[in-house]
């Protein structure tokens, strides 16, 4: 194969990957944190590409749509939160089901209101350009959200290591008992902590709308690869959910290439030897086994 | 001879020491008595020499086989088995089945899957003899969550001695025990057969030198000294350490 | 006492004999897949209401066993032969992931099944040429077992109300053996079991990989069943609805599961002749189970018997010690 063209699937692979990196930080953070495994988090992302896209319809524009759909998003997170997900802490099981549960409903709403025929968020006319990279053409958008995912990723790394925020979060992903014992509100942090994982998957499913499509099941298609992502990663870490993200969406793309027919088959070999070698993921800090 | 060896042991958690180059020799029928202030390493101790926690160094031997480094689950096989300072009972099942689980543990049948467990007449003789022995007959299809705080504490004891051990480590056996309670299980420890060799953690002085035939003590997870009950409580330092000063009582 | 233990049983076979005359060949047939997925959902209700693993791949198993059917049925038509292999294949499939993923625990269990449920999915999903991908594939062997074709909906029925009660009645051996209550006693308490001399993950392995051999069963008989088999059967969407099934029934016991399924799939048959919107009927009854049924429909039937027996009502149990930590320690796994 020609290098341009591995150099594209790379990038490909790096945007794909960026976008997963949006939705497994919530993911992770989420689960290390109020241990909570959120199935309904591909549904944040259905939400945040199928909003979009109808705000789009009424002629609002690509950025704005995007943060509309963001907010409503995060709102939704909220909501969910408080009033479901609040009544079932420490219940490992219930709060499985009751995500789980949710991300049916979720499902199925977005076929009641927007049908099952695909559609497509189409490019920001800003960005809809291909750029000529050393003799190939790349589109700049793809580009642009590889950009926002690696700003993302500093963002959130500052976040983690030097602000306070980040301190508590680190704190409770280690000991939860603690917070309480520092006498930190643990409801509200746990709602804002909810509220940012739900709006980055709202960004990833805006950001993913014009290259993955639109269509009912890639919640659970990205959902699935995000926990790869966070078994791989390690829980509640946006580092290990970085380069878990990265890893997955280079052999997920470049699986696609070289043997179609296997491609989630290797991510999951990743996964096992992964889990081989370090049974609390790359980046781990919390023990599960 | 000894049954029971911990040569040069030592284990920490992450950079903390807990344990520096313990040794320790447990004569076979001997009862041998660890003391030492909390957070001397005794817990930590038991969980290094049955495997529960694995070690940085040194090794552990039990009747001549060494056992440091193989899971935890081995230390049963090799004729040692431990309780727990803090209950660690099958709460939702009755007695009796906390009985069977502790009697077929090493039992060839235990992996048998197409017969009831009901129908094993030997675990079924050996419970009965267990529960008879110590005096739960009558409690025995109590659900164990409604027993009395004391009688969980004796089921701890029972379902270690469940698989017949030669080696038995007690961890603290009467902690949380009323005065009354606590005068019971000391009578049942040394009413206890000599063909078990003993290891005991123990906090209640009074106990200590009642069952002791040898004392060992803990210090900063180091072994501060190690001898007869006269030369423990007639040393100096070990009041210093372990008492503030005060005086050792001896019962 | 010995008459009492024997009445229940013996009318609900009875009940299952019988049930044919009354039904209709519609009923007859809705009856056969209540039974089939009953026995897959005793499978995963084994394993999450015995040993504790909560798993969310486990239609792997199912449809691993009905491709089995489908794609070795294509050359060599024995039913024997046929399901004895779907079973076998599952449980080694079952067999050699769980060596890989037994020893980790809680969510971090139900992630991997899940993605390895997904993984398994995505490669029959993708693998067109040889299993026919999203279009799924028909089932061509047919049932024999010995004397002549079984053909008719009614002789279908009877054979797989003999494989439910078979399969109830290993069940019902298995959690009462040495086995089964040493993996009873690893979910109650691991930390014990292992100071007893337990080697706990063995017990997890084996009990999860006859669990995996079980759902092959029921996946195999299944494909007869169904005549045409789709990933969908591997997917998690489907492992998520057995779940529900397993919480619905109550966990913890056999029969729970087998009434969850009853309850779920002539539910779903229902509300679908009327409308398109079953998977939202089905969440909003995921969430209400969650938030009100706990202990699941079975739970709630027992309280109200109890209620109507007052004789009957057990004593309240009230630890007297206060449960040690504050839950977390235990959710974390």
């Amino acid at each position: 194969m020609a290098t341009s063209i591995l150099f594209m699937h790379i990038l490909n692979g790096l945007a794909y990957g960026m976008l997963l990196f949006m939705i497994a930080a919530g993911l992770s953070i989420i689960f290390g944190l109020m241990n909570i495994v959120n199935l309904a988090h591909g549904a944040f992302y259905l939400g945040g590409v199928y909003i979009a896209y109808s705000l789009v319809q009424q002629n609002l524009g690509f950025w704005l749509a995007m943060i509309a759909s963001i907010v409503l998003v995060a709102g939704l997170g909220v909501l969910m939160e408080r009033f479901l997900l609040e009544r079932v802490y420490g219940k490992e099981l219930e709060q499985v089901l009751l995500t789980f549960g949710l991300s049916f409903i979720f499902a199925d709403l977005v076929k009641w209101i927007w049908g099952t025929s695909p559609l497509a968020l189409p490019v920001p006319s800003s960005l809809d350009v291909s750029l000529d990279m050393g003799g190939t053409m790349f589109p700049a958008y793809r580009l642009f959200v590889i950009l926002v995912g690696c700003l993302l990723a500093v963002l959130l790394w500052y976040m983690e290591n030097k602000t306070r925020i980040g301190a508590i979060i680190r704190a409770g992903v280690d000991d939860r008992q603690m917070l309480s014992a520092l006498g930190i509100n643990i409801k509200v942090v746990f709602t804002s902590i909810f509220a940012v994982g739900a709006a980055l998957a709202g960004l990833s499913g805006v950001l993913g709308g014009p290259i993955m499509g639109m269509y009912v099941g890639i919640d659970s298609e990205i959902l699935v690869s995000s926990l790869v992502i966070v078994v791989v990663g390690g829980l509640g870490t946006w580092k290990g959910a970085f380069i878990g993200a990265i890893l997955v969406g280079l052999v997920d793309t470049l699986g696609r290439v070289w043997f179609p027919s296997l491609t989630m088959a290797m991510v999951f070999v990743i996964m096992i030897i992964v889990l081989l070698i370090k049974p609390n993921g790359l980046f781990g800090r919390g023990a599960h086994a | 001879m000894s049954l029971l060896k911990v040569e040069h042991l030592s284990k920490s958690f992450k950079g903390l020491q807990v344990l520096r180059d313990v040794s320790l020799e447990v004569r076979e029928g001997e009862r041998h008595v660890i003391i030492g202030p909390n957070g001397a390493g005794k817990t930590t101790l038991f969980n290094c020499m049955t495997g529960t926690l694995p070690i940085n160094e040194g090794k552990v031997v039990v009747n001549g086989q060494q056992i440091s480094g193989l899971p935890a689950y081995t230390a049963v096989r090799m004729g040692m088995s431990r309780t727990f300072q803090k209950n660690n009972l099958f709460g939702e099942l009755s007695v009796e089945e906390n009985i069977h689980l502790a009697v077929t543990a090493c039992k060839p049948y235990r992996f048998h899957f197409l017969k009831p467990a009901s129908k094993y007449a030997e675990m079924l003789a050996e419970t009965q003899e267990l529960l008879a022995q110590w005096g739960l007959w009558e409690r025995r299809s109590r659900i164990v969550s409604e027993l009395s705080y004391g009688e969980q504490r004796l089921l701890e004891v029972i379902l270690a001695l469940a698989s017949k051990p030669n080696i038995l480590l007690l961890d603290e056996p009467t902690s949380g025990m009323s005065p009354a309670e606590t005068v019971q299980t000391t009578m049942l420890i040394q009413s206890m057969p000599r063909s078990i060799t003993l290891l005991v953690i123990e906090h209640d002085m009074e106990v200590v030198f009642s069952i002791a035939d040898r004392i060992t003590v803990l210090h900063h997870g180091e072994v501060f000294l190690s001898g007869s009950p006269d030369e423990i409580s007639g040393d100096a330092r070990v009041k210093e350490i372990y008492f503030g000063g005060g005086t050792l009582k001896h019962a | 006492m010995r008459a009492n233990i024997w009445r229940t049983p013996t009318l609900f076979i009875a009940i299952l004999l019988l049930l044919p005359l009354i039904l209709t060949n519609y009923g007859v047939k809705l009856t056969s897949e209540v039974l089939i997925m009953a026995i897959f959902v005793m499978s995963l209700g084994l394993i999450i209401g015995f040993a504790g693993l909560v798993s969310l791949g486990h239609a792997a198993f199912f449809g691993l066993g009905a491709y089995v059917v489908a794609l070795l049925g294509t050359h060599l038509d024995n039913t024997y032969v046929l399901i004895i292999a779907a079973a076998v294949i599952s449980g080694i499939v079952a067999f050699v992931s769980g060596l890989l993923f037994i020893r980790s625990s809680g969510a971090y269990f139900l992630m991997i099944t899940l993605a390895f449920g997904q993984m398994l999915f995505a490669i029959f999903y993708k693998m067109e040429s040889v299993t026919g991908g999203a279009d799924g594939m028909a089932v061509s062997a047919s049932l024999n077992l010995g004397f002549g074709a079984i053909e008719s909906r009614v002789g279908f029925y009877y054979l797989v109300t003999i494989a439910f009660l078979v399969s109830y009645y290993l069940l019902r051996v298995f959690i009462s053996s040495p086995l089964g209550k040493g993996v009873r006693g690893i979910k109650e308490n691991e930390s014990r079991m292992t100071a007893l001399g337990y080697n706990i993950r063995h017990y997890k392995l084996i009990v999860y990989s006859l669990s995996g051999m079980l759902a092959g069963f029921a996946g195999a008989l299944y494909a007869y069943f169904n005549q045409y088999v789709s990933p969908d059967l591997l997917h998690w969407m489907f492992s998520g609805q057995a779940l529900i099934m397993v919480i619905v029934g109550g966990v913890g016991t056999l029969v729970g599961p087998a009434i969850g399924a009853g309850f779920f799939v002539i539910l779903q048959s229902y509300i679908s002749s009327y409308t398109d919107r079953w998977p939202m009927i089905m969440g909003v009854i995921f969430v209400a189970i969650v938030l009100y049924g706990r202990g699941g429909i079975l739970q709630i039937a027992m309280l109200l018997w109890n209620k109507l027996r007052p004789k009957r009502h057990k004593e309240e149990e009230t630890p007297i010690l206060p449960k040690e930590g504050n839950g977390f320690e235990s959710v974390k796994g």
